[in-house]
């Protein structure tokens, strides 16, 4: 079973984490750096910054002022990054011989972007983004949804309000200075993990990471985010059904609940819940719905926990001729059972035992989005230690079917928000009492 | 401790030796070609069958039949329902998955490494002994319609779909594998049985395992795979070469549309060209990777689209050659311009230099490696070597061909591959948005598709 990650971490002088992880099998490296910034730290009216941010990030630095792509893809890497509401990540994997380039870079950009910063890479780079959001949210089949759902859910000031990728027009109004007190304010080790995993001696990659990181002076600590009392945000807690006009073909309905932070007690439960529901051919509502009663055409669950709060999501794209209303009773009939009877212990075990090889299966990469580097600085941040995986998997073992029924019962008595997303001019096809979603 | 020399980038050295893990093949008296790869301490089983036939291979009339059958294959075997199949796989943290490219179809199941023999049980019993039940396959059948509206929707599937019929016709290459409604329409469980009895003949199975200490393994697998009767299972053919297409553009109005989807290209090449490796080296240079022109044009330069990329897709036949791009609705006519000014430029006064091509080449060979970590990489890698009937040093060879790549090889490779004359593009996009200017994107007045 998964569950060794073995590891080294030192902390530099200046704050940084450091963090090795030694697999030989292939003869590639993994660099994976976090900083501990994301979407959330941004203010309303400068949204989408952490993301245009890490655009820059990749168009040079003081002393490789020119792109970063070649450079690495030249010497047989890949790389990559991404920013969410919580964190921002940058990673390379590349042939052994090419660690110390991966580093340097990687460091240079930590210690001297701004140097190499101009308005016209800024404004290049604010166009890329602006194509990335009409590509991956707004020409895409029900790719608004998840920003309603998170404006709904965590009204502002709740920094979860916002979407990652950005308000068009507050991408606009991104200058040169915000930049730089976004950068002095984030980019520094005392923010950042570094993990290095893959074919290269512990000893070795530690002394790399001083020679390149140990030279960049720290900053001070981020500004703390402020996040509105109370599991609700002290906002209405009456359900909300909400309706949205898209160019679909047909009817998705989106039943969701403000739910628990990443690792926080609870959280593993409704990831199980999540997989009991909708993981799978046997799962019970693709059962119920899909295979048996053929009301929907697909169903997903899933807890997306982050940071500082969760959402739990149920979907389902309505079959033709099918009322939405009707697969809204059966999932809540389904979640009424589980609070009730809980799982089957045969059926939980399944569950239990596919989250271990999920694990696994990801962890077969050292590089990469959720590779053995990734999910080591994932640990690290979240969790306060690269260690985590062990205590990870056992909160999914722990798992009982009690666990599982309070969680199906707590998400009966939170308040839930719908979405249906219809057809454009088919209002009337959405669940009863929708009302018209503010998509901006 | 001394700091970084910041004064220049480190350089490489040598590159490390890299040797694609040894296959160790069998073939069992039912024909069924047994082939394993040891992966250390590796915490999973992967378990992958090749058929050798795809959408291609559909019959007439009834395109989408290929896919259909692959997907109806875990729904129930003559044991149990679908429903039981997947319990058994989650026993053993196992996943099950078909795909169907135009000329293979892919079953494969991975699970925890200590359920190994049963996760060859199951596919075994998937693959070889499908239910077909009629209420499944009108289910799925049905699942897989719904599919196909939905992708009228998504203006990507719209102009892949688009593009590939406008390139090859009538071709078998001409339909993506879920097919079309009217054909999925008429496909029912007794063509589905039929198709199965066709080409699911053991005779024809390459069953490849990836698994720590796959040594140990093979003896059991070996029985578990013998006791299958043997024969059928022929290939399908190769596919004919494809008639040429002529240049034009095909608009495919999206309504409300904020970016235009572009596609533009001609036909490919076969993954069996002599000119393989300096293919690949091109492509590298022109639209394989981030730094390629094509995107540092369209997006680095322009900031037109998220990105842009060609693709060189490598089959039993001549597959396609094309170049992919979402872009701002005003910029589409210069963006089809300007791609297809990257290709001809390419071939004439810009051709590949000496820098362009010692970076393709040290990108592909030094980039190896990493391309064979996973146990599912390596298990597509062998898959591969049997689909197109390479040589077994075709891994072993590559890294030393592509470094003995002149310009000259890639520039006579270019000179067979890419023909600006033919190229057939495609926009799907807001018609009341698109700039007037389309027309002169030198593609004549913009066609329906």
């Amino acid at each position: 079973m998964p569950g060794a990650l073995p590891y080294a971490k030192t902390t530099l002088d200046n704050g940084l984490d450091v963090i090795v992880h030694e697999e030989h099998a292939c003869p590639i490296v993994a660099v994976n750096l976090w900083y501990h910034v994301g979407s959330k730290n941004e203010r309303p009216g400068r949204t989408g910054f952490a993301h245009l941010f890490e655009h820059l990030m990749f168009e040079g630095s003081e002393h490789h002022d020119a792109g970063y792509f070649r450079p690495l893809e030249e010497a047989g890497g890949t790389l990559n990054g991404s920013t969410n509401a919580d964190r921002t990540n940058y990673w390379a994997t590349v042939p052994r011989e090419a660690v110390e380039r991966a580093l340097w870079l990687e460091s240079d950009r930590m210690g001297y972007l701004l140097p190499a910063l101009s308005a016209e890479k800024l404004a290049t780079q604010r166009d890329v983004v602006l194509n990335e959001r009409r590509q991956n949210y707004e020409n895409r089949p029900y790719g608004l949804a998840p920003m309603i759902l998170a404006a709904a859910h965590f009204p502002l000031p709740h920094p979860y309000h916002w979407p990652t990728i950005g308000v068009p027009a507050d991408l606009h109004a991104v200058g040169l200075e915000d930049v730089r007190e976004f950068f002095a304010a984030y980019y520094h080790p005392g923010n950042a993990s570094l993990a290095i995993a893959g074919d290269i001696d512990t000893d070795e990659a530690l002394a790399l990471a001083g020679r390149h990181f140990g030279e960049i002076s720290t900053g001070p600590p981020p500004p703390p985010v402020a996040i509105p009392a109370g599991p609700s945000g002290g906002c209405d807690s009456r359900p909300r059904s909400l309706c949205l006009e898209d160019r679909v073909e047909l009817v998705r309905i989106y039943l969701t609940w403000r739910t628990t932070a990443l690792f926080e007690a609870g959280d593993a439960e409704l990831d199980v819940l999540a997989d009991l529901l909708a993981g799978g051919l046997s799962s019970r509502l693709h059962r119920a719905l899909v295979h048996d009663r053929r009301l929907a055409v697909d169903v997903g669950a899933w807890q997306d926990s982050r940071e500082i709060a969760g959402v739990f999501a149920i979907s389902a794209t309505v079959a033709p001729g099918a009322r939405p209303a009707d697969v809204e009773a059966v999932v809540t009939d389904e979640l009424a059972r589980l609070a009730d009877e809980g799982p089957d212990p045969d059926e939980l075990a399944r569950v239990v035992r596919c989250s271990e090889s999920a694990m696994a299966s990801l962890l077969q990469r050292v590089g990469g989005f959720g590779g053995r580097s990734d999910q080591l600085n994932r640990y690290n941040v979240f969790a306060g230690t690269p260690g985590y995986l062990a205590g990870d998997l056992a909160r999914y073992r722990r798992v009982d079917r009690s666990g599982v029924r309070a969680a199906a019962a707590r998400l009966a008595a939170e308040r839930r928000i719908a979405l249906s997303v219809v057809p454009l001019g088919a209002n009337d096809a959405a669940l009863p009492g929708a009302e018209p979603a503010d998509a901006s | 401790m001394n700091a970084a020399d910041r004064s220049a980038l480190p350089g490489l050295g040598a590159p490390r030796p890299f040797e694609f893990p040894p296959i160790a093949t069998d073939t069992l008296p039912n024909g069924i070609r047994l082939w394993t790869i040891d992966r250390p301490r590796s915490e999973l089983v992967t378990v992958l069958l090749l058929l050798r036939h795809g959408s291609a291979a559909d019959p007439p009339g009834r395109a989408g039949l290929a896919a259909l059958t692959g997907d109806l294959l875990d729904e129930g075997s003559r044991e149990r329902d679908g429903i039981e199949l997947h319990r058994a796989l989650q026993r053993m943290g196992g996943a099950c998955a078909t795909d169907v490219t135009s000329d293979g179809t892919f079953v494969s199941v991975t699970a925890l490494a200590r359920f190994a023999r049963q996760a060859v049980a199951h596919l075994i019993e998937v693959a070889a002994r499908p239910r077909f039940d009629p209420d499944d396959v009108e289910r799925v059948r049905g699942l897989r319609l719904s599919r196909l509206a939905q992708m009228e929707r998504i203006a990507g599937s719209v102009a892949d779909r688009a593009w590939l019929a406008g390139l090859y016709g009538s071709h078998p290459y001409a339909h993506s594998p879920i097919g079309s409604a009217p054909s999925l329409e008429a496909a029912g469980a007794a063509d589905v049985a039929a198709f199965h009895e066709r080409r699911f003949g053991a005779g024809g199975w390459t069953v490849i395992v990836v698994a720590t200490d796959a040594a140990r393994l093979r003896p059991v697998v070996s029985e578990q795979l013998a006791a299958l009767p043997g024969g059928g299972g022929a290939p399908a053919p190769p596919p004919p070469d494809p008639a040429p297409a002529a240049r034009r553009l095909l608009l495919v109005p999206r309504p409300g549309a904020v970016q235009s989807e572009i596609r533009l290209g001609h036909l490919g090449a076969a993954r069996t060209s002599p000119d393989h490796h300096a293919l690949v080296a091109l492509n590298m240079v022109l639209g394989g990777q981030f730094v390629s022109r094509v995107n540092l044009n369209l997006r680095e330069r322009k900031g037109y689209t998220y990105g842009a990329r060609t693709v060189l897709d490598l089959r039993r036949g001549r597959g396609p050659f094309v170049l992919r791009a979402a872009v701002e609705t005003s910029a589409t006519a210069d963006a089809v311009r300007e791609a297809a000014a990257e290709i001809a430029a390419i071939l004439g006064d810009r051709p590949v230099s000496d820098a362009e091509l010692d970076g393709a080449r040290a990108a592909l060979t030094r980039g190896f490696a990493r391309r064979f970590e996973t146990a599912g990489q390596l298990a597509g890698a062998a898959m591969r070597l049997a689909l197109f009937d390479l040589p077994a040093d075709d891994y072993t060879n590559f890294v030393p061909r592509v470094a003995a790549l002149d310009a000259r090889a890639v520039a006579g490779a270019a000179a067979r591959l890419l023909h600006p004359e033919r190229l057939v593009a495609v926009v799907v996009g807001d018609p009341d948005k698109l700039p007037s200017s389309l027309a002169d994107a030198g593609f004549g007045e913009p066609v329906g598709p």
